[in-house]
């Protein structure tokens, strides 16, 4: 589903970021798991095409994403990609409904007339059925980030990468929003990516990936 | 959802900031606005009210002086004329049509007293561009004067002084703006009778009282309250009105009988276009760069705000960039926010402008009798909103550039 292949990529004077050879077959859940600045981050930009490399191949659903434009890259992410982040990143001018909707606004994968429907839908499966219409600022953290994991499979994604999805919730909170996110993962039959540095959530799931040395400094 | 409810929900969010970039667009249309729509009307009437006699004969004295004072009742009247001269120009003959006398001196209220003869009434205005006719003296009510001290009210006239059919009043001698020490006193012993009210019609005759010359003649032949007379010193009116039998004649005839009879005469359109040339476009012009320089303010707070926002919410857009949303999209949802903006303060600018077009179009209509709608919308004022549509695009561009190079993995990972 996703695979790096000898990817450099240069983080800032002296600093590169090297991957000799990383894989997740379809339908894997798999931590990225590693201490703070290990390139948990960067890998997985480069794994969803929001970075590219400056050298290597990144290879996405059978495509090659390296050499795409940017607008083909763009729709390319949107379509394969969902995004759940620890601090939720919903947009405050919109509705949770519209925030899920705006998954769909970006991608021809669900035609428009199924859009209202699905996003309804995958809002009352995760529990926000009666909160359609509130805005991101009316909402708690565990429900910010319920929408934000309706939003990241909206458009039937292939992969759902999750960046500390736990990270800014408490400890009962995190435990619910890490089974839903699983689960949801399972339903939809949808790879699961998740950077964590939490070696307990990352013992959780069936794969992990160390990422320690991915970043290095470069010799003189 | 379209990129345009995105941008909306955007300038939304920062509704204040949203609503005062408007009102800085909206004052800058609003002023422009106004200013173009009172120059047309403004124009519009005068050319109806110019082009209503082709000539204008009065004394020596300054032209604009005698066509402001004889046609829209304005200004001091510059002297005195022998009657005599009017019937020279009523009995010229060729190209001479007819010839209306005007005589001026005395006041009801702050409303002018004009002595004419009977035959001005059935005077049609003709447009001589579009050759349409105008009854500007039609009645409301009653009928025209017939004989000495009746008078004929214009509508403003009659609004203003309450005056009725039967009512009786009596002029002062005067101008309209009296100082201490000007001369100034009633006619109390020659009391006018009201006979008959005029309709409105826009122009200047709303606010003038018509009367017989004759009741001018004789108001003066009186004596004052201390016995003294008060001397008038011949048959002598203000003005004649001239109507030629064609305005390209009007030219030469002007020159002919201002140098047979020693008179004033002139083309009130010459005057009034020289009155645009050399005092009203350029105040209009002032007016207009006033609005150019707060365009150009407002577009650089479109500026400002769409840019600072944009800094703002580099996180969002980076966020809207990873669910899918092309750079070029997202560039465009910002020019749309500039767009909206600028269309809405065109919009609240367009409401200001007419609303303040037609408040001084009540007054001007009241004061002068010049009847503006203040609603007319010309091709310059809709020019006007194109720039400005374009100037609010243009300051949309640099925030929109900046928003295109949103750098998505940056942006995503900054707190």
């Amino acid at each position: 589903m996703v695979t790096l292949e000898n990817v450099r990529r240069k983080l800032g004077p002296g600093v590169e970021f090297y991957c000799e050879r990383f894989h997740a077959e379809p339908g894997a859940h798999m931590a990225l798991w590693g201490p703070s600045g290990c390139g948990k981050s960067t890998l997985l930009n480069l794994s969803t095409g929001l970075l590219l490399p400056d050298a290597g191949k990144v290879r996405i659903d059978g495509v090659e994403i390296q050499d795409m434009g940017d607008a083909a890259l763009d729709r390319f992410r949107g379509e394969r990609f969902g995004f759940v982040f620890q601090t939720f990143n919903l947009l405050k001018p919109f509705t949770a409904l519209q925030n899920v909707l705006l998954g769909m606004r970006f991608s021809d994968t669900i035609p428009e007339k199924e859009w209202k429907p699905r996003a309804t839908e995958l809002l009352t499966r995760v529990g926000l059925g009666h909160r359609l219409n509130a805005k991101p600022g009316t909402l708690s953290v565990g429900e910010q980030q319920r929408v934000a994991i309706a939003r990241a499979l909206a458009n039937r994604q292939k992969i759902v990468v999750a960046d500390e999805p736990t990270g800014s919730l408490d400890p009962k909170t995190a435990a619910s929003v890490m089974d839903l996110l699983l689960e949801m993962c399972r339903e939809e039959n949808v790879t699961m990516l998740l950077v964590t540095h939490d070696r307990a959530i990352a013992d959780a799931l069936p794969q992990r990936f160390d990422c320690t040395g991915l970043v290095r400094e470069l010799s003189a | 959802m379209s990129l345009w409810t995105i941008a909306w929900a955007y300038l939304w969010n920062r509704k204040f900031t949203t609503g005062l970039t408007i009102l800085s667009v909206a004052l800058s249309v609003g002023l422009i606005s106004a200013v173009l729509t009172l120059r047309d009307e403004t124009r519009q009437r005068f050319e109806e009210e110019q082009q209503a006699y082709d000539v204008v004969v009065g004394p020596s004295g300054s032209p604009l002086q005698l066509v402001l004072n004889s046609v829209y009742f304005l200004d001091q009247a510059i002297g005195a004329l022998p009657y005599s001269k009017f019937e020279r120009i009523k009995n010229y003959g060729d190209p001479v049509v007819n010839a209306y006398p005007i005589g001026l001196g005395d006041i009801y209220r702050t409303f002018r007293i004009v002595g004419t003869s009977r035959e001005l009434f059935d005077y049609p205005w003709e447009n001589a561009a579009t050759g349409v006719k105008r009854y500007p003296f039609q009645l409301r009510e009653g009928r025209y004067f017939e004989k000495s001290m009746e008078a004929v009210v214009g509508y403003r006239a009659a609004m203003g002084t309450g005056l009725k059919l039967g009512d009786t009043f009596e002029g002062r001698h005067g101008s309209m703006q009296m100082t201490p020490g000007m001369d100034e006193y009633d006619h109390g012993d020659t009391p006018y009778t009201v006979v008959g009210i005029l309709k409105p019609s826009g122009t200047s005759n709303d606010r003038a009282i018509f009367v017989d010359l004759q009741s001018v003649w004789d108001t003066h032949a009186h004596k004052d309250d201390d016995g003294e007379e008060h001397k008038d010193e011949g048959l002598t009116i203000s003005a004649i009105l001239v109507d030629i039998y064609s305005p390209a004649e009007a030219f030469s005839w002007q020159a002919e009988i201002s140098k047979e009879l020693g008179v004033t005469a002139t083309r009130p359109v010459q005057e009034i276009l020289n009155l645009y040339r050399d005092v009203l476009e350029p105040a209009v012009m002032v007016l207009k760069g006033i609005g150019y320089i707060v365009v150009v303010i407002s577009a650089i707070s479109i500026l400002i705000g769409l840019y600072l926002s944009i800094i703002q919410r580099r996180r969002d857009l980076a966020i809207m960039r990873a669910l899918g949303a092309s750079a070029v999209e997202i560039f465009g949802a910002v020019i749309i926010e500039a767009f909206l903006v600028t269309l809405m303060g065109i919009a609240a600018g367009w409401v200001l402008g007419k609303g303040a077009a037609m408040g001084l179009g009540m007054y001007t209509s009241a004061a002068y009798g010049f009847a503006i709608t203040g609603l007319g919308t010309g091709l310059e004022e809709l020019q006007f909103f194109a720039i400005v549509g374009f100037v609010g695009l243009l300051a949309g561009i640099l925030p929109a550039w900046q928003a295109y190079q949103t750098d998505v993995a940056r942006d995503l990972s900054a707190n």
